[in-house]
């Protein structure tokens, strides 16, 4: 550099005063020296409060990529930040999800009959997701997020949507990954029992804890399984033949009626 | 997984006194202090500069706000020339680019082109080496002698590092005349010069 600012200088161009060719000379010049920037004398009060309002936005916690689409989707902010947070309760379930859907998988390729382990399966895979979600036990902040306005019902449906949702792909895409001996129309049979189960453990849950709700329909079904398995006449197969579906539909339908109802007169 | 993550974005050691490409180092990777001094430390000869480029404080404000949400988001993009650790020119390329989307706001117009990738301009060429030394050069002599509209072309497609189109929004005059007005200018110079 060849020459430095004087202090009058840069109080002349700070203040507006300079002409024209100095001011340009002098602007060449402070773009690359940092002891004549600060020579220029600063407003300590509106450096701070421009700060402050930097620091408002930069503060702001960053959005991740779910809650933007599901903002962009028209979900409401708060909403959106509650179904984006909700994985994070049931990263385990969600790893258990994808190895039971693997082991039913690999059943389905490699034994006789193997795909009954898939159909049998995977209506429990979201029951056990739902019951992660919400409660007492399995909720770190639980206690806190039961005495806002946001708690019970809303919060509770909120989560299980944000459950059945990845439950619902991650089951659909392993179905659609079966032995092609079966039709395509056979790879979506566990869809209405798997619905109807959680929507009654989310009844029962209006009497006792979710976990329990959800353990209770699961041990139905399965006692269900396995008395039509020992039955001479019957098959456990009966539970999802296409006949059963019209019963699996009505009986959803009655549940969510009674649940919805219940909710709205509550 | 989670510790992994830690330790790549792990910043370097700053503090007040460190180099500005520390600093942006440090912005990068999500420290509000070091984003803090850098905006102690450029905002009061940015918003002084802009000030000469328009007139409306809460224009310049805007931008300047702008600037350094700008810098908070493209940190990382900073790349220091070997030898200069100083940010200057890159703030101040982003802070003119803002400022001139602020204006263009305010008229309401739209032009298309709204890419931030900011490179650093005035990459030291001869017109600034020239530049540097105008006060005490013949060069000033010759400036002086330019009228004001010449001048204020050059200023903004020399000395700010403005394309032609950007020079003709901050000045508010169409591009051909941006145009013309540098090329007369030149040509004085050169004359003046020669």
């Amino acid at each position: 550099m060849s020459w430095h600012l004087t202090p009058a200088q840069a109080h002349e161009y700070a203040d507006h005063r300079s002409d024209d060719v100095t001011a340009m000379s002098v602007e060449a010049h402070i773009t690359g020296c940092a002891p004549c920037r600060a020579l220029l004398p600063t407003d300590e009060e509106w450096l701070a409060r421009s700060w402050a309002d930097l620091r408002d936005v930069v503060d702001r916690p960053r959005r991740g990529a779910v809650e933007t689409l599901l903002s962009s989707l028209g979900v409401r902010e708060s909403t959106a930040k509650l179904l984006a947070a909700t994985p994070g309760l049931y990263r385990a379930w969600l790893l258990a999800t994808v190895a039971v859907l693997t082991a039913a998988l690999l059943a389905a390729h490699h034994l006789p009959r193997g795909s009954l382990m898939f159909a049998f399966s995977a209506p429990i895979v979201p029951l056990a997701g739902v019951a992660m979600a919400y409660g007492r036990g399995v909720d770190p902040a639980h206690a806190l997020t039961s005495v806002t306005p946001l708690a019970g019902q809303r919060l509770l449906f909120l989560r299980t949507c944000a459950v059945l949702i990845p439950a619902l792909v991650l089951c659909t895409s392993a179905a659609l990954l079966l032995p092609s001996t079966h039709t395509p129309w056979s790879a979506a049979l566990w869809l209405l029992p798997a619905l109807t189960l959680v929507t009654v453990s989310l009844m029962l849950s209006r009497w006792m804890h979710l976990g329990m709700a959800s353990a209770a329909v699961g041990l139905l079904w399965l006692v269900a399984l396995t008395a039509l398995g020992v039955f001479e006449n019957t098959t456990p197969l009966q539970l999802i033949a296409p006949q059963t579906q019209m019963w699996w539909a009505a009986a959803l339908a009655a549940f969510l009626t009674t649940l919805l109802w219940r909710v709205r007169t509550a | 997984m989670k510790l992994f993550r830690r330790a790549r974005r792990r910043a370097p050691d700053y503090g007040p006194d460190s180099t500005d490409a520390v600093l942006l180092a440090a912005v990068a990777t999500g420290r509000t202090r070091a984003l803090e001094i850098l905006h102690h430390r450029h905002a009061p000869w940015l918003r002084t500069r802009l000030r000469y480029r328009c007139s409306d404080t809460d224009q310049v404000d805007a931008a300047l706000q702008e600037t350094f949400l700008a810098v908070w988001r493209n940190a990382g993009s900073f790349t220091p020339r070997p030898g200069d650790t100083d940010a200057g020119a890159w703030l101040w390329t982003i802070a003119i680019r803002q400022l001139i989307s602020q204006l263009r706001k305010r008229t309401n117009q739209w032009i298309a082109g709204g890419d931030t990738d900011y490179e650093v301009i005035g990459d030291a060429s001869a017109e600034d080496t020239v530049l540097l030394n105008i006060e005490h050069g013949p060069l000033g002599a010759a400036l002086h002698s330019l009228s004001p509209e010449l001048r204020s072309a050059i200023q903004a497609t020399v000395l700010d590092g403005l394309t032609v189109r950007e020079a003709a929004q901050i000045l508010q005059i169409p591009e051909g005349t941006v145009k013309t007005r540098v090329m007369r200018a030149k040509a004085r110079l050169r004359e003046a010069l020669t």
